[in-house]
């Protein structure tokens, strides 16, 4: 059941890079980074309990991983909100301001 | 060894009916055009990650999963989709672009890698290593005893960071979001009184 979590796992994160590689919409691409984070936290607890029952350093990981993704989560939609009020538009490849 | 027997079968039975719904979940939030679909194939991805986490005997970290993800970001990323009004279209599935069809590619070969990765490695190895590497600690008993106890000896510092971040987080998103009208309109009123005088 190992490999069998560890292959779910696999195909989440080369799901979730697609997805965050061809949305046009940035809220959809801050969805698909949430669902990495959670790829990332699924190999953690995994491993965690296969290998390491007595000190599950593991799971303490993936807690700090959560809590950082909510606050990467609630910036990263108060940005979107911000250009949404000032440009009228979410399409990714119309956020160019910084190109040179 | 009945019961043992029963309880790894019944374990596997739920990891399949659980990994059919990631499966399906996770390309719903991916390829459907309607992002409010998208939103609530996410929430179906993150309870059935959380239980996914229960069978893996990780009950505190699933009950974080549902409270933090579920019930808090969830809901955020309902809110921000709400909030940002988009014209409606009515097919189901976007069309493909040259990019999307690379990408999907490409994405196929990293799966593709990485599930050959995994079954070349030899964990049986790897189980014996961490076993012959692990101290005999004393028994906390149950899993959030031990989390408690990790947390504030030897995970401290990371622990205390971890609450800086999310004031800092928590006051940037107030700062980034916040309509600035009322600002513009005391400049306005104050250069007014200022060419009165």
């Amino acid at each position: 059941m190992l490999e069998h979590a560890l292959n779910l796992g696999a195909y989440l994160f080369c799901i979730g890079i697609f997805g965050l590689i061809t949305s046009r919409n940035m809220v959809r691409a801050l969805m698909c980074l949430e669902l990495l984070f959670n790829v990332v936290n699924i190999n953690l607890v995994t491993f965690s309990n296969y290998f390491d029952t007595e000190q599950l350093k593991g799971e303490i990981f993936s807690i700090f991983v959560i809590v950082i993704a909510a606050a990467e989560a609630a910036i990263g939609l108060a940005i979107v909100l911000a250009i949404h009020r000032n440009r009228g538009s979410t399409r990714i490849d119309q956020l160019d301001l910084l190109k040179w | 060894v009945n019961i043992i027997k029963s309880t790894e079968s019944l374990h596997e039975i739920l990891f399949l009916f659980l990994e059919v719904g990631l499966i399906l979940g996770s390309l719903g939030v991916v390829i459907l055009t309607n992002i409010v679909y998208s939103a609530f194939f996410l929430a179906l991805v993150f309870v059935c990650i959380s239980l996914l986490y229960l069978l893996l005997n990780a009950d505190f970290v699933a009950t974080a999963q549902i409270l933090i993800y579920v019930g808090a970001i969830n809901i955020l990323i309902v809110f921000a989709v709400m909030l940002i009004n988009k014209p409606q279209s009515f097919n189901f599935f976007p069309s493909w672009t040259t990019g999307d069809g690379i990408t999907c590619a490409a994405c196929t070969g990293l799966f593709f890698l990485l599930i050959t990765t995994i079954s070349d490695t030899s964990w049986s190895e790897i189980y014996l290593v961490t076993q012959s590497n692990n101290i005999v600690e004393q028994d906390l008993g149950g899993n959030i005893q031990r989390i408690g106890y990790l947390l504030l000896t030897e995970f401290l510092l990371p622990f205390e960071l971890l609450s800086i971040i999310l004031l800092v987080a928590l006051i940037g998103a107030i700062t980034v979001a916040r309509r600035e009208k009322i600002l513009e309109m005391r400049v306005k009123s104050q250069a007014l009184q200022a060419k009165e005088d």
